[in-house]
This record gives C-alpha cells, structure tokens and sequence, in this order.
C-alpha cells in the first residue's frame, strides 16, 4: 500500500541544519495534506490503494520538498546560521543547567536533590582548594 | 533601464501566495486548490513544495501563521502581514512592467 514516508526527507533536512521547528511543522503539514488529497480522491470514487497513489503523485517527490526547504538558508537553526556563537553558548547553557535541570525535573524530591547537588558542589569546592593549596605549597618551595 | 527583473518567473509562485493570502488566510492545501483555480490550472506545481515557498515567507516577516484544530485535523493557517502587503505591491508592480515589455516587445515587428 502506497503512504506517505517522510522520514527520509526528516532526517535529510536535519543532517542540513534546518531548524527542528521548520522540520516538524513540514512534516505535519505534509502528512495533513496526503489525507487531505486521499480524502478528495475517495470522495471521487476511487479505492485507497489507488486514492493514495495519485495523492503521492500530486505532492511530488519529497526530494523537490528538500531541495526548495534546502534552497532558503533563512530556515536553517540558527547554530548553522551562527556556528561560532553557537560554539561559546551551548558549553555556557549546559554548565547554567547543571544545577537547575536536577530541580526542574525531581521537584519531587526537589529537598534530596538539592542536598545532593550542594554536597556534589561543596566536595568540588574542597577539591579545588587542594588543587589551590598543592599548587601554591609547590610554588612556593 | 532603470531596474533590473531579478524576481521575474522565480517570483511568481511567491507573487501568488501572497495575492491570494491578501484575501483570507488559507492552508497549504487550500492554497493549491486556489492556485489551481485562480490561474486556470495554467500554473501546476508539485504541491508539497508550497511549504518551503510558505515558511520562508513566514520567516522573512511577509506571512504568519496561526495552529486551528479543524475535524481533528491541524491547520496551519496562514495571513498576510503588514511587510506582506508591501513585498506584494512591490512584486506586482515588477510583475506588470515585465509583462508590459513583454507584451510590447511580442507587438513589435520582428527585426533581422
């Protein structure tokens, strides 16, 4: 039975840059329009098979659907459109998260995850001044 | 000459979308069935490349969209926006001046 495969054409624009957004709403809009033509074909009288055929025909190749979202560099994210600052903000989002993703997600447990984060915090505190002290007491003999 | 025709036929499917999304917002699919319709089946596209022509409009600020839930289906809806509006009396008036020389340059005798 002919449907409609996009996943080709999902990951086709991923690997390219283009914006997880754009991609979906693609998708979506794709997939609303196939049972849209079907839908049309059937009321015509024709059986599924053939239905979603000639709406596969109708849409056109997924390739040209590439081809024209590939052929507008505004629709790519914009850590393809800006890769250096993308470079120097994700490290700094990842490292801003650390402490705040254990509470936004076990709000639960927000109390242990708190005590564990601020254990985990003081234990790296403690090893950074012995790396401090050794570093100085080497510099200084 | 004072300008040049840089959109020419490659603006046309742009030209279109946003003349008939100047009327009422439409979907992807009703846009097509429009199209069809309006230009006499003249002008026949594959129709799932109307996406890519819908959301870079959408992201050079000519067109927005709006999600409505329609018989359990989504529609993505799309309108006109204010800079819309002037890229389409900016399109259409290249559009005329082109098929004005067109249609002077077809009138005038063939020259060796």
């Amino acid at each position: 039975m002919p449907r409609l495969n996009v996943a080709a054409l999902r990951n086709e624009l991923l690997r390219a840059g283009i914006s997880p957004t754009h991609v979906r709403r693609t998708l979506t809009e794709l997939n609303e329009h196939f049972e849209d033509l079907v839908d049309e074909r059937l009321i015509a009288g024709c059986d599924r098979d053939e239905a979603e055929q000639q709406a596969l025909q109708s849409l056109g190749p997924m390739t040209d659907v590439a081809t024209a979202m590939l052929d507008q560099p505004q629709l790519k994210s914009w850590a393809w459109r800006w890769p250096r600052v993308a470079v120097v903000v994700y490290p700094l989002a990842c490292v801003a998260a650390l402490p705040v993703v254990p509470l936004i997600v076990g709000v639960e447990h927000a109390e242990s995850i708190t005590r564990w984060t601020l254990g985990l915090l003081l234990a790296a505190l403690v090893t950074a001044t012995m790396f401090l002290v050794l570093q100085l007491a080497i510099t200084l003999t | 000459m004072a300008q040049t025709n840089p959109p020419f036929m490659s603006g046309v499917p742009e030209l279109l979308l946003l003349r008939l999304l100047e009327q009422k917002e439409m979907y992807g699919y009703e846009l097509v069935r429009s199209i069809r319709k309006v230009t006499g089946e003249a002008i026949s596209l594959g129709e799932g490349v109307i996406y890519p022509a819908l959301h870079g409009l959408e992201r050079n600020g000519a067109l927005k969209s709006r999600r409505k839930a329609v018989a359990g289906r989504t529609r993505v809806y799309y309108g006109l926006t204010a800079k819309g509006r002037k890229r389409l009396a900016k399109l259409a008036d290249d559009w005329r001046r082109v098929q004005g020389g067109i249609e002077s340059a077809l009138g005038a005798p063939a020259h060796a």
